[in-house]
């Protein structure tokens, strides 16, 4: 299908959002918000219709779908796209999830409503273009330009120290990319400068195990320095510790519509990169560094779990909670085995699934009490009895809660045994360990959940309204998501079995 | 040899087109009287001439590269690329100053002469093949810019940018030209082709008297474009000066000093030689530093002209890097940049003078809000912000990314990482003014009066290679690749 592949639709679709709300005059807001509504949906639906042309028998990318048109044919970089079963449920999840951020900052945005909505399309752009990338200059192309909307979605709509966080979150993440930078450059030239030299794919394969260059006047092995510089790039966006430091800050100022963006797409960016780039190029540095990976990854768990206890401001608690799950992904990404990576690629789309519930509930409380606190700063409650006063929020906060709790019978159950599984032989201490995190987990939810819910009625909650029809409607989609995936998660598992499957066998080789 | 003398001088047009530009204003300004209607010719006749000596540099580039007026001078697709960019940062330099109120009214035609006269200073160095030739250029330009530096007369920091310019100056010269005279004593000539032969043959003893000459050498040329150690005049000349004059200042001579450069490491050191090895040392360790010290430094400035003058030590810094490899790549990467550069630093400083004229001063807090009331002037700003900063899908993006290309062809990580490093350093003050723009609420809801539509146009127009040369470099890039150096 020539000019009509479906893959740049997807991925122009949102652009054709931005044209038309540039267009539209700044006044007419509700036709502003409508345009959007209906491009994420149209954008949705396409996803939709990518996976029921998806094949999940092929283990590579769906050569059916797959986009390879030269861009700039000097330097050999190609405008290529692809979608194989790591790529679909994130692409699944971000048209998801873009299409209900939309519905939730209906109300919820109030000042240059415009350039919010522009802006916030752009982003779904270049996030699909991330997940859809098959060529590395447009894949980092994409990475970058993503940290545009995303500094204006922080910096201009945020809270009280939107700026910090803004510049924080920006300059973090450029960090990691420039140095990502440099090993895509240094691929291109080891390779010889060649029709593939920025192909994914024809990189992919540990061709890189023999070389070395010179640093500084050390001999280095190439394989591990680009390794470890790529491991950095995508380490700060999962965020992996100690380069997580960005993260509460900006969870805590970015506009609810952004948090959820945030932690269910953008955090996955970093683990999808690992499974794209990372571990396919370089497969031996990644067995070499695989121990070390699954530390931090534990760190991560435990780390992120003790944080996230001693928050007082609900969504810094999410946040750090978010730390934790991720920590999760990378301990199934270091397990190397089939069903660790299966339960990291899972957990990546259940996490998403379950921090967007969490975040949008935040959000919605937020409207109410313009404050986030569980406990004020000067020591009395910031909510209380909330069970009581607003019920249906409360069954839906509870669903979201449990399933990020890991809960069996909900999404999060499934992927983090499954990790548990793949990574016990290997790591039998790390194991052991993060179970303890899981532990931790249930607590600070828990404890949260009861300083929040249950207790006596808080005077201050007495006249908030329960969740709106609106709101009810763009939750309902991911509590169906979180329990669906919980009790039948299959139709997951099925779509990446056989390109996970087909990277487990690459690392084994090594 | 003398009738050969005059036998090229059909190559030699453009240049000589800006010589009469020259003295034709120079007449029209003595002869007429003082009045608006004048200017506007002066400032016409200004755009013409350069209009048409950029239309005789196009010209040039289709007739092939030859030595000419006795092999002192070459006319090569390389030094016509870089003098086509130079024009226009000129061109872009004469209309700031004439919408500009930081030069005196009276005074712009003298500033438009003397653009001139240095334009023609640094197209004889991007030409020049011999040290004479070399010298003459780098004087012309020097001393016409002393002068224009402190063209705010009753301005002291003018003033003191003006001396300070000419003391640091002439004391480089005089390095430069000790450390010439080493050289042509050594290797018996000035022809440049000349030299780099004798060069191969040598002594040890010889070597070592050389090695300081090259040394002394890059000073001179080193000063011209601001590089570390030399930089120190730079900021205060830059934030003293008039802001058109310091627009010309980013561009022009720094252009011209970098063809120089970049004439003398490739015919120079093209084989191998031990003092090969000392100049792209010399070359990694300029490089790295001037990058590191430019970007650092410019962190804390107040003064975003200033802050503007630390970001091109460090973009200096980063052409420096695009030599250390000597071959046509690294040529190729630094002519690229120069050519995104060149319409970078416009938009910057169109941008900032508007502001500036508007506030008396060019702090940082001058573009609180900027966004709110001129989107457009905003996002353009935002836009070469980060393109700046090297960020895609723009031109500064792509503009780095070939030097790094040139950098890790040649095996030279180290300073790859480097120059990837200073692009996060040199983020964090981008992003300042980008924060300030869009982040803040406005200072004040006065109306800027130099954001009429014309000016607004003329800014778009500007930005627009910043944009497109970020996704389709195609063209520009087989421009810089056919930019070669003609060795003779």
């Amino acid at each position: 299908m020539h000019g009509l592949d479906l893959l740049s639709w997807i991925l122009w679709m949102p652009i054709i959002g931005v044209l038309g709300v540039l267009l539209l005059p700044n006044e007419k807001t509700t036709a502003i918000k409508t345009w959007a509504l209906i491009n994420t949906i149209i954008t949705f639906a396409l996803t939709l219709v990518l996976w029921s042309k998806f094949n999940q028998d092929i283990p590579g990318m769906q050569q059916a779908l797959s986009v390879r048109i030269p861009w700039i044919p000097q330097f050999h970089i190609y405008y290529a796209l692809g979608v194989d079963g790591i790529s679909l449920p994130m692409i699944l999840l971000t048209g998801l999830l873009f299409m209900l951020c939309i519905l939730s900052s209906w109300t919820q945005i109030k000042k240059s409503i415009k350039a919010y909505f522009a802006l916030l399309l752009l982003l779904q752009s270049t996030v699909l273009g991330v997940f859809m990338s098959l060529d590395f200059f447009l894949f980092y192309v994409y990475w970058e330009v993503m940290l545009l909307p995303m500094f204006f979605l922080i910096g201009v709509w945020g809270g009280e120290n939107r700026e910090y966080a803004a510049v924080k979150f920006f300059l973090y993440t450029f960090f990691g990319s420039i140095l990502m930078l440099v090993g895509i450059v240094a691929l291109y030239y080891v390779t010889g400068q060649s029709e593939n030299s920025f192909n994914i794919l024809a990189l992919s394969g540990g061709k890189f195990t023999t070389q070395t260059l010179s640093l500084f006047g050390q001999t280095v092995s190439f394989s591990k320095l680009f390794f470890v510089f790529m491991f950095i790039g995508f380490a700060i966006k999962v965020p992996v510790f100690p380069f997580h430091t960005w993260l509460p800050h900006a969870h805590v100022q970015a506009p609810t519509a952004i948090s959820v963006i945030l932690a269910g797409v953008l955090l996955k960016m970093g683990t999808y990169g690992f499974l794209r780039i990372a571990f396919p190029i370089f497969p031996d540095s990644a067995k070499y560094f695989a121990h070390a990976i699954a530390w931090l990854g534990l760190i991560n768990v435990i780390y992120g779990a003790l944080c996230a206890m001693a928050q007082t401001d609900v969504k810094k608690l999410i946040a750090y909670s978010s730390v934790s799950h991720m920590g999760f992904v990378m301990l199934g990404l270091a397990a190397m085995t089939v069903q660790g990576m299966n339960g990291a690629v899972l957990q990546m789309f259940n996490h998403g699934t379950s921090t967007a519930m969490m975040f949008f509930m935040i959000g919605i409380i937020y409207e109410r009490s313009h404050h986030r606190w569980i406990v004020k700063p000067d020591g009395s409650r910031g909510y209380g009895g909330l069970y009581t006063q607003l019920p249906v929020y409360s069954i839906i906060f509870i669903i979201g809660m449990f399933a990020s709790m890991g809960l069996p019978g909900l999404s999060g159950f499934i992927s983090e045994a499954l990790i548990f599984i793949g990574i016990y032989e290997k790591y039998t201490t790390i194991t052991v360990l993060a179970l303890f995190g899981l532990l931790i987990g249930a607590a600070y939810l828990l404890w949260m959940f009861k300083r929040m819910f249950f207790g006596d009625v808080n005077p201050e909650i007495k006249n908030y309204p329960d969740m709106t029809k609106l709101e009810v409607a763009y939750m309902v989609p991911l509590c169906v998501a979180v329990i669906l995936f919980g009790i039948w998660p299959s139709p997951i598992l099925n779509m990446m079995k056989a390109s996970v499957g087909q990277l487990v066998s690459l690392l084994a080789t090594f | 040899m003398y009738l050969n003398y005059l036998a090229n001088v059909g190559r030699y047009i453009p240049e000589l087109l800006l010589v009469v530009l020259m003295i034709g204003i120079i007449i029209l300004e003595t002869t007429y009287a003082e009045d608006e209607k004048n200017k506007k010719y002066v400032f016409i006749l200004t755009c013409v001439g350069l209009v048409a000596t950029f239309a005789s540099l196009v010209a040039n580039m289709s007739g092939k590269a030859e030595a000419i007026f006795s092999n002192s001078m070459i006319i090569d697709p390389f030094s016509t690329v870089m003098k086509m960019v130079m024009v226009l940062g000129t061109l872009g330099a004469v209309y700031l100053s004439t919408i500009s109120k930081d030069i005196y009214e009276s005074l712009k035609t003298e500033f438009i002469i003397m653009a001139i006269g240095v334009l023609i200073g640094g197209m004889i160095l991007a030409s020049a093949n011999n040290m004479l030739m070399l010298y003459l250029g780098i004087e012309t330009l020097s001393i016409i810019s002393y002068v224009m530096a402190s063209l705010k007369k009753n301005d002291e920091r003018s003033s003191e940018a003006g001396l300070k310019y000419a003391l640091f100056g002439g004391v480089s010269s005089g390095i430069m030209l000790f450390g010439m005279s080493h050289m042509f004593g050594v290797l018996g000539t000035i022809q440049f082709s000349g030299m780099a032969a004798n060069i191969a043959k040598l002594d040890h003893t010889q070597m070592l008297i050389m090695m300081p000459s090259f040394v002394l050498f890059f000073a001179g040329i080193g000063y011209k474009i601001a590089a570390v150690p030399f930089h120190m005049w730079s900021p205060d000349v830059y934030e003293g000066s008039p802001t058109p004059v310091t627009t010309f200042f980013a561009i022009v001579p720094k252009l011209a000093g970098i063809s120089a450069l970049i004439r003398v490491t490739m015919i120079f050191f093209l084989t191998p030689s031990a003092l090969r090895v000392g100049w792209v040392g010399l070359m990694m360790i300029m490089a790295a530093l001037t990058m590191t010290v430019g970007n650092v430094t410019a962190i804390g400035q107040k003064s975003v002209k200033r802050m503007l003058a630390y970001s091109s030590i460090s973009h200096a810094g980063i052409m420096i890097a695009g030599l250390v490899m000597i071959n046509d790549i690294g040529v190729r990467a630094v002519v690229f940049y120069g050519i995104t550069y060149l319409f970078m630093t416009l938009v910057a400083f169109y941008v900032t003078s508007i502001v500036q004229d508007k506030y008396g001063n060019d702090h940082f807090e001058r573009f609180q809000g900027l966004i709110y009331r001129y989107p457009f002037m905003g996002i353009v700003m935002s836009v070469v912000m980060f393109s700046l900063t090297g960020l895609p899908p723009l031109a500064g993006f792509v503009a780095k990314f070939n030097i790094l290309n040139a950098l890790i062809n040649s095996k030279y990580y180290s300073l790859a990482i480097i120059l990837a490093l200073n692009s996060v350093i040199s983020a964090f003050y981008y992003l300042k003014i980008v924060r300030l723009m869009t982040l803040k609420t406005q200072e004040s809801n006065e109306e800027i009066e130099g954001f009429g539509f014309l000016n607004q146009v003329i800014i778009i127009v500007m930005t627009a290679p910043v944009l497109i040369l970020g996704i389709f470099w195609d063209s520009i890039m087989g421009l810089a690749e056919g930019a070669k150096i003609f060795i003779k």
